[in-house]
């Protein structure tokens, strides 16, 4: 059990570093799955694991390229402490089946803003290319 | 593109949107971020991945996590067996990120995320 643990968290790491996400998207179902954790349980754990930066070796890598604006982050930071704290007092008294099915619905909509984030860059690839040659 | 202050304000409050639901879905919220960061405020996809990580280092989710905590809903041994293996394989994966076009993983990813969420919520609502 504990292996898988470790194993799982591995897995979720390397989505971090790839995908510049928090991987709490991809803890919670593997933690209701694999683990058997009531919805609730499993998010209050991911946002625990989230607590230590565990994203700063992912983030150094992408320092290193260039690739960070600092100022739109602190932004972001800021946003996101107070939102997350506006959020946790919503989950909180719902029901743990309802929270479910609204987390696979947010899933769901996040996985059609990446793929057309995805789309629309493949696009101007495209676009630029046909450019070039004409 | 709003330049200054219109586009800080616009960041902002796109950041807390994604806040929100980082609160109420215990997840980091970068999942939304990127995405967001790219359609609209034109951050190519390296950019808008660092970026998002540096709004994933400081405890952006300590106040929730406390909320959820005084409920009773953290399995704290859990989390730090989890936390070692997130963290070296988010060193591994920003190496992979600077060697592949992530363009095709993506893809790949957003469809796992999507036949993920449409399980839980049929689980969840139709049985």
């Amino acid at each position: 059990m504990i292996l898988i643990i470790l194993l799982l968290g591995l897995g979720v790491g390397v989505l971090v570093g790839l995908l510049g996400i928090g991987g709490g998207v991809a803890l919670v179902p593997a933690m209701v799955y694999l683990l058997h954790m009531d919805q609730h349980m499993a998010q209050g754990t991911s946002l625990f694991i989230l607590l230590p930066p565990i994203g700063f070796g992912a983030l150094r890598e992408y320092w290193k390229q260039g690739q960070v604006d600092w100022h739109a982050g602190i932004l972001c930071a800021i946003g996101m402490l107070v939102g997350a704290y506006g959020g946790s007092l919503v989950a909180l008294p719902m029901n743990s089946q309802n929270l479910k099915g609204l987390f696979g619905s947010f899933l769901m909509v996040a996985a059609l803003l990446l793929w057309r984030k995805s789309r629309r860059e493949s696009n101007a690839a495209a676009k630029e290319q046909e450019t070039a040659r004409g | 593109m709003v330049e200054g202050i219109g586009r800080g304000a616009g960041i902002l409050a796109a950041a807390t949107v994604c806040g929100v639901a980082s609160g109420m879905f215990g997840i980091g919220g970068g999942v939304l971020l990127v995405p967001l960061l790219g359609l609209l405020f034109a951050f190519s996809q390296h950019r808008a991945q660092g970026t998002s990580l540096i709004a994933l280092i400081p405890p952006t989710g300590i106040l929730a996590l406390v909320a959820y905590a005084r409920e009773g809903f953290v399995s704290w041994k859990t989390g730090l067996l989890l936390i070692p293996g997130v963290f070296l394989g988010g060193i591994l994966g920003g190496m992979l990120a600077e060697r592949i076009k992530p363009r095709a993983m993506r893809e790949v990813f957003a469809g796992i995320l999507f036949a993920l969420g449409a399980w839980q919520a049929f689980s969840a609502w139709w049985h």
